[in-house]
């Protein structure tokens, strides 16, 4: 009888089950440990072993459930990053908690299990179900704090969230309605509710994403949390929803690729022209950044516009992927470093200004978060240039020159705002002394900035991630 | 391969810099004088043997599969620049040791130092755009760190002006890379030699793609003039030249500058004969207007360091005219003006150095740059007025100076394209040398101003230092076959 727990189908299933395991043995826990530093190792170790259940369990190339969850190491890598992701904030996340670490914890590990799902699903219901999961968690973890200003936020972004919702399971439908499947897979038939689907798809998930008329809730919500989740949720989700939006509108929309190139085209030209326009203005570090996310939410959209544009060859196709499996891993460090960098400041709502003065405290601190900010804008030789590099050898690859002439300028654009951070913070008059560098604060940003360096040797590992790019589930 | 231990020996001594908290001036100093000996014995062991071609190549594959590698390569126009780099950043780390700079500073220093270098020896594009833009970096953390008054807004708008150049180079390069796999099906490479090769400029883009080639040429120039910086594209000039410290002022005056010509003459150049007769045209007719336009700004500067920065404007108008006039000509008119321009850009290095280290003695000494106080000085400290003036004379284009061998160069080699238009150049030359004859006689000669008070020469090794500027000056002003011939051998053979 227990034969059904080594088959097949429930084998891939593993780093889930276990993860789901913790998540309920933390909530019995939390009746007689209260200590949230338990909580923190806890659900690093589990997050970790759970890494290696997936390259034990969910390595090689499996089709199950009807095809509704395909396993192969392209949805792995985004499995293993976004649990990455995860392990990044723990520590920090932990170290901010003031009660009930337990539910808080179990909740994170939940949303991990279902960021695991959706790595590797390929049918509409089973992203439906596991984008829920991860909302449904984000929204309690946002109001964690219990202060006004977490519950502010955590309000704007529940109920903009269920709109969202409701967008996709009316776009899940209308897509059935006109392909017989929720299955994501080539598919020719009528065109009129296909474009409905297409529309409501992308308010859906456009929105986990924050692109341009749906991002309100983010800057709202990346100001109000506290740092470690604001950086959870500008990371780790941000990566899941992208991945969405790949498999959806490549795979799932595959024989519409001109309907969804000019629908990405102007969303992402403007998506990332007010993402940066808005963050120039903006005197709040963490809506300076939530406002950057938003940007460079745009220019990861442009990996969608490459592969549908009319000139998508193979190797357009093959460098836009990889351009979205680079800059999804890049990505986590810098805006998640960048993020928990906040925590230095002690107050509630930090100015750009409320930095300055840390270069001349901490050295280490200041010279981190300016390696992030070259990263994020883009300056060689960090990883976050070789991302845009090879995202604008896909568009020019494609003959999209005006598309990357847009996406530089606003590249350069936004160089003046991260830089601005970097010239406050090694200033050197009127400055102030009261910042918290303690380890818990510099550690991960230093990791971060290390990685950021670290990861512009990723070049070298071209030729074997390129060859994962297959596994979206797109012939090319 | 010597070329490249030498880099990585920099770069080790730029990392030694960041960490050592002790004596950073002395370690700075010794290890860019190192570096500074080891390339001029390359140099010297390349003039004899040189007959054309590239130099030390030598190429490490990083993932060929998209062309990357690390490539490296010399020829006589970036060996003349690598040396002018390694001059002018011994002599900047050199003289800023009166104030107390810390590691910081110097670590920076050397970052620059080694950015440069990077990209003088790269052979691989991805690697020329990714040093290209790392130099910034420094620079900008230089201005922002240590600047005067006025730093942030300066360091940002120098950052962001060159970024936005910079972006569209890279623009370019990527457009290259793709057309050499998509037209030309010879694979995927960034190697600048086979991405400039005449065959596939000429039969697969020129001819073939119009729109691509305006497309690939506005990046390039766009880049290359913004960091001239060239007539429109200048405003971030002033106000990166005026709150930079002044050793880095040196180090932007004499090196980065470099980079703008260095693109000329190693990119743009090999591509001529993608140019159309317009853009030649305009090219030139903007290092005209530099010349002559900054040229009348900065003669009505009274701070000598803001006019000395126009002066540098100034002079490398002379660059744009040289590019213009090596397309737009032909035979020995092309070779003469360009093997002209790159040794201009080695004589306006070593000249602007000069200028401004002894500006900056000047400055330390009576606390001023203003040629309404600082008046007379030869009676108080003659020798580094000599050298100021020494300067001067040279950056006006005196005979038997390193000046006069490139601007004669150009503009001998000018005439028979431009004809009349020459009337602009002599007249940009006549106003340069008015402001600069005026800035000597008010500063050095006349009666001293008193309120300045007795004040000191410079020390011993400043005065050492600027002599040996002076006479490489005047060695290359005397004998400028020491560069000259090389450069003309590799530009006749065809870059």
């Amino acid at each position: 009888m227990f034969s059904i727990l080594f088959s097949n189908q429930l084998e891939v299933m593993y780093p889930e089950i276990f993860l789901g395991l913790v998540a309920f043995g933390m909530l019995l826990l939390g009746r007689s440990v209260r200590n949230p530093a338990v909580y923190t190792y806890i659900t690093m170790a589990a997050l970790f072993i759970s890494l290696i259940l997936l390259f034990k369990f969910d390595m090689g190339t499996e089709t199950l459930y009807g095809g509704a969850y395909l396993v192969n190491n392209f949805g792995l890598y985004f499995a293993v990053i976004m649990i990455i992701s995860s392990l990044y904030v723990t520590y920090s996340a932990g170290a901010t908690l003031k009660s009930n670490p337990e539910s808080f914890f179990s909740l994170f590990l939940l949303v991990n299990v279902a960021m695991i799902i959706a790595a590797f699903s390929m049918n509409l219901i089973f992203i439906f179900i596991a984008f829920e999961g991860v909302s449904i968690g984000t929204y309690v973890m946002s109001a964690y704090g219990k202060s006004r200003r977490n519950l502010e936020a955590a309000a704007k972004y529940f109920f903009t969230g269920i709109i969202a919702t409701g967008f996709i399971l009316l776009g899940s439908s209308y897509y059935y309605l006109s392909t017989g499947t929720f299955n994501l897979e080539s598919v020719s038939i009528s065109k009129g509710p296909m474009l409905v689907a297409l529309i409501l798809l992308f308010v859906g998930f456009g929105f986990k994403l924050a692109l341009f008329p749906l991002h309100q809730w983010a800057v709202d919500a990346y100001d109000g949390t506290s740092n470690p989740v604001s950086a959870f949720l500008s990371s780790g989700t941000k990566i899941l929803a992208f991945l969405i939006i790949l498999r959806v509108f490549i795979v799932g929309f595959q024989n519409f690729q001109g309907d969804v190139f000019d629908l990405f085209v102007i969303v992402s030209i403007i998506t990332m022209t007010y993402g940066n326009l808005a963050a120039l203005s903006e005197k709040n570090i963490k809506r300076m950044f939530a406002y950057s996310s938003i940007a460079q939410a745009g220019y990861l959209i442009l990996v969608v516009a490459a592969t549908s544009s009319t000139g998508a060859t193979t190797f357009v196709f093959t460098v836009a992927i990889f351009t979205a499996m680079y800059y999804s891993l890049v990505y986590i460090f810098m805006k998640g470093g960048a993020f928990l960098s906040v925590s230095a400041v002690r107050k509630e709502n930090v100015d750009i200004d409320d930095m300055s003065g840390i270069g001349v405290v901490s050295p280490a601190f200041a010279i981190s978060l300016t390696i992030l900010m070259l990263s994020l804008a883009g300056i060689p030789p960090t990883a976050g240039f070789f991302a845009k590099y090879y995202l604008f050898l896909a568009l020019i690859s494609s003959n999209l020159w005006w598309l990357a002439v847009i996406g530089i300028l606003n590249s350069a654009i936004s160089v003046f705002y991260y830089l601005r951070v970097i010239v406050v913070m090694f200033r050197k008059d009127g400055i102030q002394r009261d910042f918290d560098t303690s380890a818990r604060v510099l550690a991960p940003l230093v990791l971060a900035a290390i990685i950021s360096l670290v990861l512009s040797l990723f070049i070298f590992a071209y030729p074997q991630v390129s060859s994962l790019v297959t596994g979206l589930g797109v012939s090319i | 391969m010597f070329i490249v231990y030498i880099f990585i020996l920099l770069l080790i001594m730029t990392l030694v810099s960041f960490v050592v908290k002790r004596a950073a001036h002395k370690i700075a100093t010794v290890e860019s004088v190192i570096i500074l000996f080891l390339t001029a014995i390359y140099a010297y062991l390349r003039f004899y043997s040189y007959t054309g071609g590239m130099m030390s190549v030598a190429s490490f594959p990083i993932d060929t599969s998209i062309g990357i590698s690390f490539l490296v390569g010399v020829t006589p126009v970036s060996l003349a620049l690598l040396f002018l780099t390694t001059v002018i950043m011994a002599m900047a780390i050199f003289v800023s040791g009166r104030e107390s700079y810390d590691r910081r500073f110097y670590g920076l220093m050397m970052a620059t130092e080694a950015g440069l270098y990077g990209l003088l020896i790269s052979r691989n594009f991805l690697f020329f755009y990714v040093f290209w833009e790392a130099i910034i970096i420094p620079v900008f953390l230089l201005i922002a760190l240590f600047g005067g008054k006025n730093r942030e807004m300066a360091s940002l708008k120098f950052f962001v002006y060159t970024q936005l150049g910079s972006v569209f180079l890279l623009l370019s390069i990527l457009t290259l890379f793709s057309f050499y796999n998509t037209s030309y099906h010879q694979g995927f490479t960034l190697n600048m030699g086979k991405l400039l090769s005449t065959a596939f400029i000429n039969s697969y883009i020129t001819s073939a793609q119009p729109f691509w080639t305006d497309f690939i040429l506005f990046g390039f120039f766009f880049a290359f003039l913004v960091k001239m910086p060239s007539f429109p594209l200048h405003s971030w000039l002033p106000d990166a030249y005026n709150s930079a410290p002044y050793p880095v002022t040196i180090v932007l005056s004499g090196a980065i500058s470099l980079m703008g010509g260095y693109g000329f003459y190693a990119v743009i150049y090999p591509i001529a004969g993608a140019i159309g007769f317009m853009v030649a045209w305009i090219v030139l007719l903007l290092g005209i207007i530099s010349l002559v336009y900054f040229g009348l700004v900065a003669m009505f500067q009274e701070n000598m360091k803001k006019m000395m920065s126009y002066a540098s404007a100034a002079s490398m108008g002379f660059i744009s005219i040289s590019l213009g006039v090596g397309i737009l000509s032909s035979g020995y008119n092309t070779y003469t003006s360009i093997t002209g321009g790159v040794f201009q850009i080695l004589a306006h290095g070593l000249i602007m150095g000069l200028i401004f280290s002894s500006l900056y003695i000047i400055k330390l000494n009576t606390g001023s740059e203003s040629t309404l106080t600082v008046r007379g000085l030869f009676r108080e400290m003659p020798i580094v007025s000599a050298f100021f003036l020494g300067g001067l004379m040279a950056s006006l284009g005196l005979p038997g100076l390193a000046g006069f061998i490139a601007e004669a160069s150009i503009v001998l080699s000018s005439y028979s394209t431009i004809g009349m238009i020459i009337f602009f150049v002599i007249f940009g030359m006549i106003i340069t040398a008015s402001y600069h004859i005026w800035a000597a006689q008010k500063s050095l000669n006349g009666p001293y101003n008193e309120f300045l008070g007795s004040i000191r020469d410079g020390t011993r090794g400043e005065i050492a230092a600027l002599s040996l500027l002076f006479v490489l000056i005047l060695a290359l002003g005397i004998y400028p076959a020491i560069f000259y011939h090389m450069i003309f051998i590799y530009v006749k053979g065809g870059i």
